[in-house]
């Protein structure tokens, strides 16, 4: 009798399963369409990169984005047009510094969103309160363009060509940049190829040192350049380590952004002279943007990263 | 029964047997804590994200890699480093410097803490309150902002130079609000240090504000870290803390004569302005030379003197050079916890004095309550 049960539970349990999969299969397929289903007249809803789903009315044409990254990502897919308002550290390209400024993500000025009656917010990684009201008072949808690795920068990038209807500039972009990034994956991740230990230094404090941690873009950038990120497993995306942990993991090669620090200051740390990127001189700056944003300007970041830590492989 | 709460003058001479009891207990906890202080610099060098007593790091192929402890030994003493690490640097140049900046800076802010608490008569006085951590705050975000702080050799000393200075200048601003005619009025400082204080916090939130994207540098210097550590530093500071705490014990039994009100004091044969004012400028320079060097670290001036007080009691001769060595012993272990507790990521110190003293000291606080109500 008690097997009875027991197997009439377990079907019981089978068919709940079976309708909630089915149910999750529908659904999924319903947005997955949805997400390829686009029209001017007729609203449409994407899946942004945090998984939600936007519902929008039509193609927006007032977009204002309050990051730096998702500026120069409309820009460079010829949708830059479309921007009403951008926050203050969208300086790239050179247009953007003219549009309106909104503030920033930390600090949004929301009336002025509101005056510039945008029909889509973009932002970066970070998403304000504020934004997240907007949204709710004044039915502004926002999309979510931020990703962690290279790979994920093109999936970027057509989404932006999605919401914005340039999605035949968008896909050519990501077919270019996708083309560079496996020509220069050729050379730098061929077998026979060393893998230099490189420490990408952001900024600093004393003896404290901030760089790119495992699950990052920046340990993503590093190791298809070719290079071995020292702090691969540091225990947080941008972890702040300490000199003797530097010293200890003894880097081939140091990388430091441009306005962060120099390389006196560096070479002239209390320790590191045995380090071999400072006996041996391979102590390199890099644009902070290049770096440090993750659009269609990441790939330059990671051509120069690449031929930084292997210059014989790019005579 | 004796009650050692926060800030009562002890009242024991006339307990006999009782008075034994006590002095026996201050000469041993005397006695010990330099001892403790001393293995706690010996241990505190040992630890660290390379070993010998710590995590490790991973290498590229993943295997964890430590120094032995003969290894370490052999560095310390004898300099070989060992490759592929270079062992004599991180002793020599990472861990022993920082840890004696942490004997340092602990020692300094306990002590002006336990000056501050006696002047003040208040059990909220700190070494900040006259304005030493919003002054120096101020010195610090400028050089920081300014980007100025990021080059080499100026670069290093620039910050801590600018902090120094603001912080002096603070406090000075402070006294003057707080004296009229030679004469310290204690509760207009204390109210013109709170008010200054908020004055300068908003021009720091200003400068932070408009240059936002420097911020993440800027709060490790409000969180308070040891990173900025040298053997510059190191003698710096030695040299500012190693007088202002001789000065403060010398003084340990005129800030007993001051607990006891202003009028005893004097009759006691103590100059009550004299006093304070000499008490205010060694704490000033003493902290905001600590200050300008490691942000600002905050519950140990504030926090260390109440524990000593209760272990020890409020006879100044006894808790100066006890909070000097338990502010010490503190901050070496707590750095060691900030380097160590999410390895190979640092944490600002600030951070671990709170985190570990807080809840620490609530238990120390109910049980000498609850003892002294029995």
């Amino acid at each position: 009798m008690g097997s009875k049960r027991t197997s009439s539970s377990v079907r019981r349990v089978w068919t709940v399963l079976g309708v909630v999969l089915t149910a999750i299969i529908a659904f999924s397929s319903g947005y997955l369409v949805a997400s390829f289903t686009q029209n001017e007249a007729v609203g449409f809803s994407v899946v942004d990169d945090y998984g939600r789903t936007v519902t929008l009315d039509g193609i927006p044409d007032r977009i204002v984005s309050i990051a730096p990254t998702p500026t120069e990502i409309l820009y460079s897919i010829g949708a830059g047009s479309l921007l009403v308002g951008v926050d203050n550290y969208s300086d790239f390209p050179e247009e953007a510094r003219l549009l309106t400024k909104v503030g920033d993500a930390f600090e949004l000025n929301t009336e002025m969103i509101i005056a510039l009656k945008p029909d889509l917010v973009v932002c970066g990684d970070l998403v304000p309160r504020q934004l997240i009201q907007l949204g709710e008072t004044q039915g502004i949808p926002y999309v979510i363009l931020a990703d962690r690795t290279v790979e994920a920068v093109f999936k970027t990038i057509r989404l932006a060509g999605i919401i914005t209807g340039h999605v035949d500039e968008a896909d050519q972009l990501a077919a270019n940049l996708s083309e560079r990034v496996n020509a220069l994956t050729a050379k730098t991740l061929a077998d026979g190829v060393s893998k230099p230990k490189v420490l990408v230094e952001t900024w600093s404090w004393g003896t404290s040192i901030s760089t790119f941690g495992p699950g990052s873009y920046g340990d993503d950038v590093i190791a298809l350049a070719g290079g071995t990120n020292i702090a691969k497993y540091a225990a947080s995306e941008y972890p702040m380590v300490e000199s003797e942990f530097v010293i200890a993991q003894n880097p081939d090669v140091v990388v430091y952004t441009m306005s962060s620090t120099t390389k006196d200051a560096i070479i002239g740390r209390s320790g590191w002279e045995n380090v071999t990127a400072v006996q041996q001189d391979h102590v390199y700056s890099i644009p902070d943007d290049l770096i440090s944003r993750y659009g269609a300007r990441l790939i330059d970041g990671l051509e120069q990263l690449a031929v930084t830590i292997h210059p014989e492989l790019f005579p | 029964m004796l009650r050692v709460g926060p800030l009562s003058a002890s009242t024991t001479e006339s307990m006999g047997t009782e008075y034994q009891r006590i002095v026996r207990r201050r000469i041993l906890i005397l006695s010990v804590l330099p001892i403790v202080l001393f293995v706690t610099v010996i241990v505190g060098t040992f630890i660290g994200t390379t070993g010998p007593i710590g995590p490790g790091i991973r290498t590229a192929t993943g295997e964890i890699q430590r120094i032995s402890f003969e290894d370490a030994v052999d560095a310390i003493l004898h300099g070989h480093g060992n490759w592929p690490f270079d062992y004599h640097a991180i002793f020599w140049t990472q861990r022993i410097p920082r840890v004696l900046l942490a004997v340092l800076v602990g020692a300094s802010l306990a002590c002006a803490g336990t000056a501050m608490q006696a002047v003040f008569r208040n059990p909220m006085a700190d070494p900040f309150i006259v304005g030493v951590s919003s002054g120096a705050s101020v010195g610090a975000v400028a050089a920081t902002l300014s980007g100025l702080a990021a080059f080499a050799v100026v670069g290093t000393f620039l910050t801590p130079l600018l902090a120094f200075c603001t912080a002096l200048l603070t406090v000075f601003v402070v006294y003057r609000l707080g004296t009229v005619k030679g004469k310290v009025y204690v509760d207009t400082l204390l109210l013109s240090g709170v008010a200054m204080a908020a004055f300068l916090g908003a021009i720091v939130s200003s400068l932070i504000y408009f240059a936002r994207q420097e911020f993440h540098r800027v709060i490790f210097w409000l969180l308070g870290s040891l990173s900025m550590q040298s053997w510059t530093a190191d003698a710096i500071l030695a040299l500012t803390v190693g007088v202002g705490v001789l000065v403060i014990f010398l003084y340990s039994r005129d800030l007993n004569a001051l607990l006891l009100g202003e009028e005893t004091a004097h009759n006691l044969g103590t100059d009550p302005e004299a006093l304070k004012t000499i008490m205010l400028i060694v704490a000033a320079v003493m902290t905001s030379a600590a200050v300008a060097f490691t942000g600002v670290i905050g519950f140990i001036g504030l926090i260390i003197p109440h524990m000593m007080r209760i272990v020890v009691g409020a006879d100044h001769r006894v808790l100066v050079p006890a909070s000097t060595l338990a502010g010490a012993i503190f901050l070496v272990w707590a750095d060691a916890i900030a380097r160590t507790v999410i390895s190979p990521n640092t944490l600002p110190v600030g951070i671990v004095t709170a985190m570990c003293g807080g809840p620490f000291f609530l238990y120390l606080l109910r049980r000498s309550r609850v003892e002294g109500e029995k």
